[in-house]
């Protein structure tokens, strides 16, 4: 007998059950415990399932302007941002949550003719790109028809407030157009540049336009005045 | 599962049961943790068996459960195994005839080597497996099962010493 199988015989003898207990488990007790486990995976499947089904419920019920703006975020702030933050406290007035580029593209495809009326928002944060407030610009400069949104801010703005910022070119002359509309009450702080009427409802309409580069030319400069009182008009 | 697998099942289980007992106390040392240890390895087999296609393979696929449920006990802070300097003394029954005795000296002995070895030589010396069908249910290189083989005699000895070849059972 050599070394491998003296061990192999010593291994069986001590495995041997002389004097161990008898066995504790059966063939039923296998089954039982497999499909306890198997009931539980299941239970916690369909447990977590409901779970995530309930709180993306939850979560477009609570949230549902941040399902729609995939765009509206200062991550996405174009070239000309920094300086329209630097020359107007307006115009980089904070915003809340609202429409974002792609849903003000979407909105000025299909954005109606008539104006919604100005006054108290529907929601508690006004829309940082109102659609509406957009589509009475387009009517008196048409050549921002095509312009890309602005970078906005996330902070809220009270839901009576309006804003939309573009980034234009007038004939070659980049910058950012700016258009504010507070609602009756609210005061407006005057800054330099800025353009401000007063509105039919009683409001207060903000015209601003600052040039892509410091010192620059002003885009739609000359058109301003014209702006502010056809929004005043109209608001 | 189906009727006819169900069947099949239960028939393996009654076959290996005991076997598979045996092999999971030396690799715990203790009789009722073997059957939890069992118990669990079973358990496992039958959740699996409709995808377990390869029936010669059953055997190793128990074994490879078993062994690694019991190293990875091993491992849990509640029951960790701790490397000692100098080996526990083992009471070495003189006569070394009787199985029981036999089993307390080798089991005692074997709880001074560290769980891999002492799966090495449990799959080698109980279960019969070459260095090859270690390596595989151990999932690592056949050169590693050699050197834990050797270590683990070497540890095995030194617990041991002469009483080693002193227990010569006669069943």
């Amino acid at each position: 007998m050599d070394d491998d199988e003296r061990l192999a015989t010593l291994f069986a003898a001590a495995a041997s059950e002389a004097g161990a207990p008898p066995t504790a488990f059966g063939h039923g007790d296998v089954l039982a415990a497999s499909r306890r486990i198997t009931v539980r995976r299941r239970t916690a499947f369909i447990t977590s399932g409901l779970a995530v089904f309930a709180l993306l419920g939850i979560g477009s019920a609570v949230l549902p302007g941040y399902t729609q703006q995939p765009d509206a975020t200062s991550a996405a702030a174009p070239a000309v941002a920094p300086e329209a933050a630097s020359g107007s406290d307006q115009a980089d007035a904070p915003a809340g949550p609202g429409s974002g580029g792609s849903e003000l593209s979407e909105g000025l495809r299909s954005a109606p003719t008539d104006v919604a009326p100005p006054g108290s928002g529907t929601g508690v944060c006004a829309d940082r790109q109102d659609r509406a407030l957009r589509a009475l610009l387009e009517q008196v400069i048409p050549e921002v028809s095509g312009a890309r949104p602005g970078a906005v801010t996330d902070i809220c703005l009270p839901g009576g407030q309006r804003y939309v910022t573009l980034e234009v070119d007038d004939t070659g002359v980049a910058g950012l157009l700016v258009v504010s509309y507070l609602p009756p009450g609210t005061v407006a702080d005057a800054v330099a540049g800025e353009l401000t009427a007063p509105t039919a409802s009683g409001g207060t309409v903000i015209v601003s336009s600052r040039p892509a580069q410091p010192g620059g030319p002003v885009p739609f400069e000359a058109r301003l005045d014209t702006v502010a009182a056809y929004l005043a008009a109209r608001l | 599962m189906d009727e006819a697998a169900e069947r099949e099942f239960e028939e393996y289980f009654r076959a290996r049961r005991d076997a598979v007992r045996r092999t999971a106390f030396l690799l715990c040392g203790d009789w009722h943790r073997a059957d939890d240890h069992a118990q669990a390895a079973f358990v496992a087999l039958h959740r699996h068996w409709r995808r377990i296609r390869d029936r010669a393979a059953l055997d190793a696929w128990v074994r490879r459960t078993l062994v690694r449920a019991v190293v990875d006990e091993s491992r849990r802070p509640w029951r960790r195994e701790r490397s000692v300097a100098e080996p526990a003394d083992v009471a070495v029954v003189a006569s070394g005839s009787d199985a029981v005795a036999t089993r307390h000296v080798l089991v005692d002995a074997l709880r001074s080597v560290p769980p891999r070895q002492r799966a090495v030589l449990v799959l080698r010396f109980l279960e019969g497996l070459d260095v090859a069908g270690t390596a595989v249910a151990l999932g690592c290189t056949e050169g590693t099962v050699k050197s834990q083989t050797s270590h683990g005699l070497t540890a095995l000895r030194s617990v041991l010493g002469d009483a080693l070849d002193d227990l010569r059972p006669t069943a």
